[in-house]
């Protein structure tokens, strides 16, 4: 691994630089478009000669757009601070739920833990759409519909299996015998856990929490079905911009980029964390 | 892998002691909580499943009746259920082979802990963070026939028709690179991590004693990498076999029946022809088909995970 | 105020004489312009409060489901005015066209009582009428006691107040005896041509009269105009690309979609007449038709003819009007006429869209919720959406006689109101109602694009589409 032929680094830098092109051309095409109005968007061939405006971003964030048929009230900022509430708030209450149960799951091995293990994983395999519709009927009775509690339950669908699977290869990965001395000492097992797994968890629990927010981020139909307009995310929100008079394509391209910088700033911020938490305790050594 | 043994022994140890009450219902107690909140599912899957065994239409609620298995009996002489199942299976199959490829590989070229390679790996992740459904937006933008740039590169290099989403011939292809697009960097990360977390001493050993690279890496670094791989794998073909939004919003399954997934095909059931039956039990048939996966998958990664703990180098 | 002044105010805004003449004649009484102004608004209320206690529930709540679309913004600027005059309390929640009808669907088929009125189209009401979630709306519209006595229902269009009025038996005629009124008419969409006139002038043609002229300019557009083509369709797989042009085409021919035979149903579009039609059409879009015809919405056709990429669309006419205006590369160039695709055919026969108001069966607010619906399908908003804001196309002949409303259009999209008045008398829906209507229209929309793939020939996809359908008859029981 340390020895590199100068052709070899040629190569390695060709193929490197071919993967960020093809991942980040998109992102950037976007980002250019955010800054057009339709007008020289819509020209062929495609040129980067264009005088860049702020009227895209003007409209999502004072929450006007002036279209062919007068001028439309955009909710998008209103989206933007739902995804948030929501993302934040269900990856929180995973982790409350799954950070306690993939530390049992990795220091206790009792019995029928493969198995509760493999339930919780396999309310993954629930297609969304199977469970959604009844769900609406079951949270109209008991009251749950239209409400922000009742999307972070149903987003813990999402969340809670990727948190436990993460977090337990880690906890797995740490060596308990920090934990042993730390019990052996006279503490108790919440200290213990407080104190000593937890610190140890982190990069495990911080790359668990970045991709359940990011996966959370990016849902579509749970709040579609079982929410009103003036809770709908960021997924649905993006789509006001296709309107009867015309796709505000400008817009569209603004309220990506808009979308994409909380996930990005968050993963800015955990990113010491995430490709050391990603281990996931199946090699020891 | 020395290390392990006392960790594992000792709480073998405290296992085989008599221990009191509250310490054997630790386990269960705290991992309680989760099964709690996500059992309430089972409530609504019921529901479907009662629902998959009706004839049951919203706009004809008088026609509502039981008809037990007869849904699923009029799937095995439906075209349009094979048809169904043939397109998942394919969608799902390509995306999830193409992105493990692809994803070893960049998970490879960043392997090195260097701050460029660090900055690139987030910097891959953008596309992750791109909501499917948005990113099926931007990608119909891109390839729109008339001024979408990527139309545009393709008449560049002869391409000139080039129909993308709109041709049954290409479609498939067109919605395979928008989700290779977005959920690499998924197996990227994961791989990454892998890659990162295996122990040096094999690798150090290896170079000493001049093994070839191709050797090192067909069995030293695959072998040990399997579980990671395992689990990449999984998460996707969950998701990748249940496709929704991007197949939605590119082409709504069409052009004709070219891409009328599992879900799509539920939801177009659902909403448009308000068939609940029909809807119901497509996705029952789905759950089924993850369900064996999922199950095959985690057998094979708990055995690795035995034969790993048990010391083999 | 005397009474002269009133007068004249009383009888413009009935619609019996135009601005002009009435500015003048209050002018001639010594009223100024301002003053005018603020007594026709007081008089517009004051006209609308006659002998109707709109204040009967004062202080209710509703709330609405609405759909993204101008009907909608004009609506909202316009609320104000309403809460004032009633009283009430009116929230809504607006979705995006995209998901706007599976967001209907889920909030009704859960019976939840949330929403007190919702907009619709016609075809919806086919499958929430027979399942119970929208209301009749004759027991309203015929009580005087709940209907203001200036409400006109008869204003409205004849064929739209058919359209949207149905038994719930499958195959009957729409409009006809026994019918519910499932939903009110708020505005509509009539399929004609709307085309680029620099276009035409440039290669000397004449709008197309036939469907033969039309595939001879279309094929001309797209051989003599550079990075132009001829025809601008619908081809997603979906009903609404054979809701508008083609069906309006289809049915100048006397082509139906089903035969309905006592109540059996079976299907109609393997005729000889259809087969031809079907190979004419599919011809078409190869030859002069967009070439990513099967991913094209709505949107996609406006804006290649606002971009001037395309040369002609054969769509919804207020499709057209919007993408004559705006920041539109093609605005103002845009001229409007009727079709008529069979040649043998005096007159058009436009399928048409007709975005309406139904009432929830769950609201527990349904007279409130009625006396919105009134008043958003009333004279004197449309008025108002007509004169001020896009509303088009209004539903009420009152407001097609208006002459600001007149003015206004024929100064910026000629031909507008003629394509109107030439297709007005054949403006319905020409589907069979019944509640398979989604199933069998977006698979009609499926074969069409395996015909203009190559991938089957016309007159076998039709064969084996009829088939299918007749299967599915049978199984649902209507066949």
């Amino acid at each position: 691994m340390t020895r590199q032929s100068p052709l070899e680094r040629i190569l390695r830098g060709i193929a490197l630089t071919l993967v960020v092109a093809f991942f980040m051309f998109p992102i950037l095409w976007i980002f250019l478009m955010s800054f057009q109005t339709n007008e020289t968007i819509l020209r062929m061939p495609p040129s980067l000669d264009f005088a860049p405006t702020l009227s895209n971003y003007k409209a999502l964030i004072t929450g006007k757009l002036v279209s062919n048929a007068g001028t439309l009230d955009i909710a998008f900022m209103g989206n933007l601070g739902n995804s948030v509430l929501l993302s934040v708030f269900s990856v929180a209450v995973a982790l409350l739920l799954g950070v306690p149960a993939a530390y049992a799951f990795a220091r206790h091995k009792f019995k029928g833990s493969e198995d509760i293990a493999f339930t919780l994983l396999s309310f993954k395999f629930a297609p969304p759409l199977l469970v959604l519709l009844p769900l609406t009927l079951y949270f109209q009775k008991i009251g749950l519909a239209n409400t922000y509690v009742g999307l972070i339950w149903v987003y813990q669908l999402i969340c809670l299996p990727l948190i436990l699977w993460i977090v337990r290869g880690y906890f797995e990965d740490i060596s308990p015998d920090i934990e042993y001395a730390h019990r052996i000492a006279g503490n108790s097992w919440w200290s213990t856990f407080r104190k000593i797994a937890i610190p140890l968890a982190r990069p495990g629990i911080a790359a668990a929490a970045l991709l359940a927010f990011i996966f959370a981020w990016n849902n579509f139909v749970f709040a579609l079905v079982l929410a009103s307009a003036d809770k709908q995310p960021v997924t649905v929100g993006a789509l006001a911009f296709v309107t009867a008079s015309g796709i505000q394509y400008g817009q569209i391209a603004a309220a990506i980029m808009l979308s994409i910088a909380p996930t990005l700033a968050l993963a800015l911020f955990a990113q010491r964390y995430l490709v050391e938490g990603l281990s996931l305790g199946a090699v020891k050594g | 892998m020395a290390e392990s043994l006392p960790g594992r022994a000792a709480t073998a140890v405290v296992a085989r002691r008599k221990r009191p009450l509250s310490q054997r219902l630790l386990p269960y107690l705290l991992s309680m909580p989760a099964l709690l909140v996500c059992i309430g599912i089972l409530v609504p899957f019921g529901t479907a499943i009662f629902y998959s065994l009706q004839r049951f239409r919203l706009s004809q609620p008088w026609a509502r009746k039981m008809n037990w298995g007869e849904n699923y009996l009029n799937f095995l002489t439906d075209p349009s259920f094979w048809n169904t199942l043939k397109v998942s299976l394919v969608y799902a199959g390509t995306t999830v082979v193409l992105e493990l490829l692809l994803g070893l590989g960049i998970a490879l070229l960043l392997q090195r802990r260097t701050r460029l390679n660090n900055l690139i790996s987030i910097m891959l992740l953008m596309p992750l963070m791109t909501a499917p459904a948005l990113a099926a937006l931007m990608w119909k933008l891109m390839t729109n026939v008339n001024f979408g740039v990527l139309s545009w590169l393709a008449s560049l290099v002869g391409l000139e028709e080039f129909q993308w989403a709109s041709a049954p011939s290409s479609a498939l292809f067109t919605v395979v690179l928008v989700d290779i697009w977005v959920y690499t960097p998924f197996i990227m990360i994961l791989l990454l991590a892998g890659l990162r977390s295996l122990p040096r001493q094999p690798f150090e050993a290896a170079e000493l004693d001049g093994v070839p690279r191709w050797f090192v890496f067909r069995r030293i670094t695959l072998p040990m990498l399997t579980p990671y791989i395992i689990t990449a794998a999984l998460f996707r073909l969950l998701d990748s076999i249940q496709q929704f939004d991007i197949i939605y919003a590119m082409t709504q399954g069409g052009p004709g029946d070219t891409l009328t997934v599992f879900q799509v095909e539920a939801y177009l059931d659902f909403f448009q022809s308000t068939n609940v039956g029909r809807s119901a039990a497509l996705l029952m048939i789905l759950w089924a088909i993850t369900y064996v996966l999922s199950s095959l998958f985690i057998k094979h990664w708990l055995k690795l995970r035995e034969r790993a703990a048990g010391g083999i180098a | 105020m005397r009474n002269r002044e009133k007068d004249l105010v009383r009888d413009f805004l009935a619609g019996k004489m135009s601005r002009r003449t009435l500015l003048k004649g209050l002018g001639a009484l010594g009223v100024g312009s301002a003053a005018s102004g603020s007594l026709m608004g007081m008089l517009s209320t004051e006209a609308l409060a006659q002998d109707f206690d709109w204040m009967k529930h004062k202080g209710t709540g509703i709330k609405l489901l609405l759909n993204k679309h101008p009907y909608t913004d004009a609506m909202i600027a316009n609320l104000d005015s309403f809460k004032e005059m009633t009283g009430m309390e009116v929230t809504y929640d607006v979705f995006p066209e995209d998901v706007y009808f599976d967001k209907v669907t889920a909030a009704l088929s859960s019976g939840s009582s949330e929403y007190d009125a919702f907009m619709t189209g016609a075809y919806m009401t086919w499958t929430y009428g027979p399942a119970g979630w929208i209301t009749d709306l004759n027991e309203w519209i015929n009580d005087p006691a709940k209907t203001a006595p200036n409400y006109n229902f008869e204003d409205m269009l004849p064929g739209l107040r058919a359209s949207t009025a149905w038994d719930g038996v499958p195959g009957s005629e729409l409009g006809g005896e026994g019918a519910k009124q499932w939903c009110i008419p708020w505005g509509f969409e009539a399929n004609n041509l709307a085309y680029n006139r620099n276009m035409f002038e440039q290669i000397g043609a004449k709008p197309p009269t036939n469907m033969d002229e039309l595939i001879e300019v279309a094929a001309r557009c797209t051989n003599e105009i550079d990075g132009v083509y001829g025809i601008g369709v619908r081809g997603s797989r979906s009903w609404a690309t054979i809701h508008p042009g083609f069906l309006s085409a289809y049915a100048n021919f006397g082509e139906k979609d089903l035969n309905s035979d006592g109540g059996a149903m079976s299907a109609a579009m393997n005729t000889d007449g259809s087969k031809a039609f079907h190979q004419q059409w599919v011809q078409m879009i190869q030859d002069s038709g967009p070439r990513d015809w099967s991913s094209y919405t709505w949107y996609q056709v406006g804006t290649d003819i606002g971009a001037g990429t395309s040369a002609m669309i054969y769509d919804a006419d207020i499709l057209g009007y919007f993408f004559n205006g705006g920041d539109n590369k093609e605005a103002g160039n845009l001229g409007f006429a009727p079709f008529a695709a069979n040649p043998a055919a005096t007159a058009p026969t436009p399928n048409i869209w007709i975005w309406s108001l139904a009432m929830a069966n769950a609201s527990e607010k349904k007279d409130a919720a009625w006396y919105f619906m009134q008043w958003a399908s009333g004279v004197e908003h449309a008025m108002f959406g007509a004169r001020e804001m896009d509303f088009v196309n209004p539903v009420r002949q009152s407001v097609w006689d208006d002459e600001m409303f007149k003015d206004r259009i024929a100064q910026s999209y000629p031909g507008y109101i003629e394509q109107f008045t030439a297709s007005a008398p054949g403006s319905r829906i020409y589907f069979t109602p019944q509640p398979l209507f989604f199933d069998l229209t977006t698979e009609w929309a499926a074969s069409l694009q395996k015909m203009v793939a190559k991938e089957v020939p016309v007159d076998e996809g039709l064969d084996q589409l009829a088939e299918s359908i007749d299967r599915q008859l049978k199984e649902a029981g209507l066949g």
